[in-house]
């Protein structure tokens, strides 16, 4: 076996070009590998953290009807009293937030926009004095200035506001329902714009301090949402019979994120499959150029192996010793395309790359805006470098296998 | 002396008694207006002029009503045939043939126009109760509007159930048509704005045969609603208001 060793290594540096051309095409095949992976991993779970800091938060206590009446937001499906539900979290160490999601018309007028419109907007009532507790927001702010409690002013997201030529200063009316149904029409100021990572948040963004929702809307101190913060390692499903456990009496039902981003994650599994088939075909690609620059390795030696066979070496062992050459080549390509891979993880990981470009015009579902940032996976890393090394060495024996079919005369004058 | 006095007073008690039953009460002017706008059952068609800032549709109707609660709207117009409205005591349907898909409205939906029109589904669901839903105060008890001498009732709402939580009406103090009408938000900006502009008979009734809504939280844009037939107390079938019969 020995000698089977020495003799693969030796063919392995008397075939210098070769070895590195076909060492360097498995490289490139994992490098993509685990770069690709890299990037599809970071896309997952950066949209997961956008959507639990800008979406859903950890978890949300809602009135017992208002999930299946959702697509209404209905103020009267509400919390009455979400300060003592607050207050009962907070003895508990529970941070949470309340918030009313109001459905309505954004009007604008000439004067402001140049033009006068109107579309269908969705706006958030939150409370300026902890709803940074729970969500993300204020990081995002990019020019003007966060909510204060009890004022007619609003934040807007900058794709909205790109979209509708809103800026600092200008004046918006909201038309909306209030609780019971009846009209009201809000003149809100924009006092700030918020630049959200999440794309769908960011396309239409307006927010409102609870007390002016509450004053204009007849809410009588009353949330539709109380927005839960649990620690980024808690399992979420775990902690959540403890949280009903409080509000049991209050008609009131905790949901966790998994639930409410249910769409969301049905896509992401989704994208999850047609990923996997994206690796698979980077995978087949990588082999077919293995077995194929393997292929004319061996075949380009069929009359060494011919005379090898005339010599008396067994057809096993040239099998192995073939093999074993393969496994070398594969070695030496799986530790490049390693090391490519992490040089590779390290650009997508702190640097990224820009897809606003599509982004800003288009919902791929992933909650990320722009930048595509990766992570790391070493799981990833450590299949693609056996893998590397797999299949190289299974690549060669079909080849050997039949060259080692031919008559030794055969292979002697093979050409 | 006895003998003079007597047609004097006569006249004195003959006036005040037609001073009284002529100054109506606020509930009363609004209950005649209210009983003249409903009848027990009616067929009518007629028109949505539609205008916005790209010009002006025109869609053509029959409508079916029973009662104050029930009523069926079929479009007849070559671009929406056979989409109908149904709106039956608490919700309105929509059914469109092309899809043979039933829509019930609901929430921020029932704002929508109606084909586009500044007359919302909201509007066609809108009780013709007002008295239990308002406090009606009679501001003025004289007010030309086109001509007509109208009272002028301003309602606010009991309740926050209704869409507008204060209306300006103008009623016409010959007929009780609603000449004009302004529907304001709960802060006091107007909304809506509602005007009769023809008062024709059909079927001997006298009524409102060409009225302007416009949605005074857009600019450019105004419906005028004509109505061309109308016949009332027929006999009409109480599955024509059914969910079966709207899609059939």
């Amino acid at each position: 076996m020995k000698f089977l060793i020495t003799f693969a290594f030796k063919n392995l540096t008397r075939y210098k070009r070769r070895t590195l051309i076909t060492a360097g095409a498995i490289a490139v095949g994992i490098m993509m590998y685990i770069f690709i992976d890299a990037m599809l991993m970071g896309a997952e779970y950066e949209s997961v953290r956008n959507l639990k800091w800008y979406e859903t938060a950890s978890a949300r206590i809602l009135n017992d009807e208002y999930w299946e009446n959702r697509q209404q937001l209905p103020l009267d499906l509400s919390i009455s009293d979400p300060d003592k539900i607050i207050d009962r979290l907070d003895e508990n160490g529970i941070i949470a937030t309340k918030r009313i999601s109001i459905g309505g018309d954004l009007i604008l007028s000439s004067q402001e926009f140049g033009e006068d419109g109107n579309l269908p907007v969705t706006v958030t009532a939150i409370d300026p004095s902890t709803d940074n507790e729970v969500f993300h927001y204020a990081d995002t702010l990019i020019e003007g200035r966060f909510l204060e409690q009890d004022e007619d002013a609003a934040l807007i997201g900058s794709w909205f506001a790109e979209d509708i030529g809103a800026k600092i200063g200008s004046w918006v009316t909201v038309l909306a329902r209030g609780n019971g149904g009846f009209y009201e029409a809000i003149d809100l100021e924009i006092v700030g714009i918020l630049n959200c990572p999440n794309p769908n948040v960011n396309r239409t963004l307006l927010m409102i301090p609870f007390d002016t929702a509450d004053y204009y809307l007849a809410m009588d101190g009353a949330a539709t949402e109380i927005n839960i913060k649990l620690s980024d390692l808690a399992d979420v499903d775990a902690e959540l019979p403890a949280i009903q456990e409080l509000l049991n009496g209050d008609d009131l039902t905790v949901m966790s994120w998994t639930a409410m981003a249910r769409d969301y994650l049905a896509l992401a599994e989704a994208k999850r499959g047609g990923t996997g088939m994206i690796l698979f075909l980077i995978f087949i690609i990588a082999a077919v150029g293995i077995s194929n620059t393997m292929l004319m390795a061996i075949f380009e030696r069929v009359r060494e192996l011919g005379m090898m066979r005339s010599l008396g070496m067994s057809d096993a062992k040239i099998r192995i010793a073939f093999m074993l050459e393969a496994a070398g080549i594969g070695l030496l390509g799986s530790i490049m395309g390693v090391i490519l891979g992490i040089v590779a993880d390290f650009f997508i990981i702190n640097v990224g790359i820009d897809f606003s470009f599509i982004m800003r015009d288009m919902d791929i579902g992933y909650r990320i805006q722009g930048i595509f940032r990766g992570a790391w996976n070493p799981g990833t890393i450590v299949i693609a470098f056996f893998a590397g090394i797999l299949i190289s060495t299974l690549v060669a024996y079909l080849p050997t296998n039949r060259a080692l079919k031919m008559d030794i005369p055969s292979c002697l004058r093979h050409q | 002396m006895k003998i003079k006095r007597r047609p004097l007073m006569i006249m004195i008690v003959m006036l005040c008694i037609a001073t009284t039953l002529s100054a109506m009460t606020a509930e009363q002017i609004m209950r005649e207006a209210d009983e003249r706008q409903t009848y027990d059952s009616s067929r009518s068609s007629g028109q949505f002029k539609i205008k916005d800032r790209f010009g002006t549709k025109v869609s053509t109707f029959d409508a079916w009503s029973k009662g104050a609660d029930e009523s069926l709207i079929e479009f007849t117009s070559v671009a929406e045939r056979g989409q109908k409205v149904l709106r039956t005591e608490d919700s309105i349907y929509l059914y469109y043939p092309d899809a043979e898909e039933l829509i019930r409205m609901q929430g921020s939906a029932l704002r929508q126009g109606m084909l586009g029109s500044d007359i919302s589904y909201e509007d066609m669901t809108g009780g013709k109760d007002r008295l239990s839903q308002y406090d009606i105060v009679l501001e003025e008890d004289s007010e030309l509007v086109f001509g007509r001498d109208c009272h002028v009732l301003t309602l606010t709402a009991k309740t926050r159930s209704v869409p507008y939580p204060k209306e300006i009406v103008w009623i016409d103090k010959e007929n009780f048509i609603v000449m004009r009408a302004e529907y304001y938000t709960k802060s006091g900006r107007l909304l809506k704005e509602m005007e009769t502009l023809s008062v024709g008979t059909l079927s001997g009734i006298e009524v409102a045969t060409e009225t302007r809504i416009s949605d005074k939280m857009k600019t450019d844009t105004e419906t005028i609603m004509i109505l061309d037939e109308l016949e009332v107390n027929i006999r009409i079938d109480d599955d024509l208001f059914s969910l079966d019969e709207l899609s059939w």
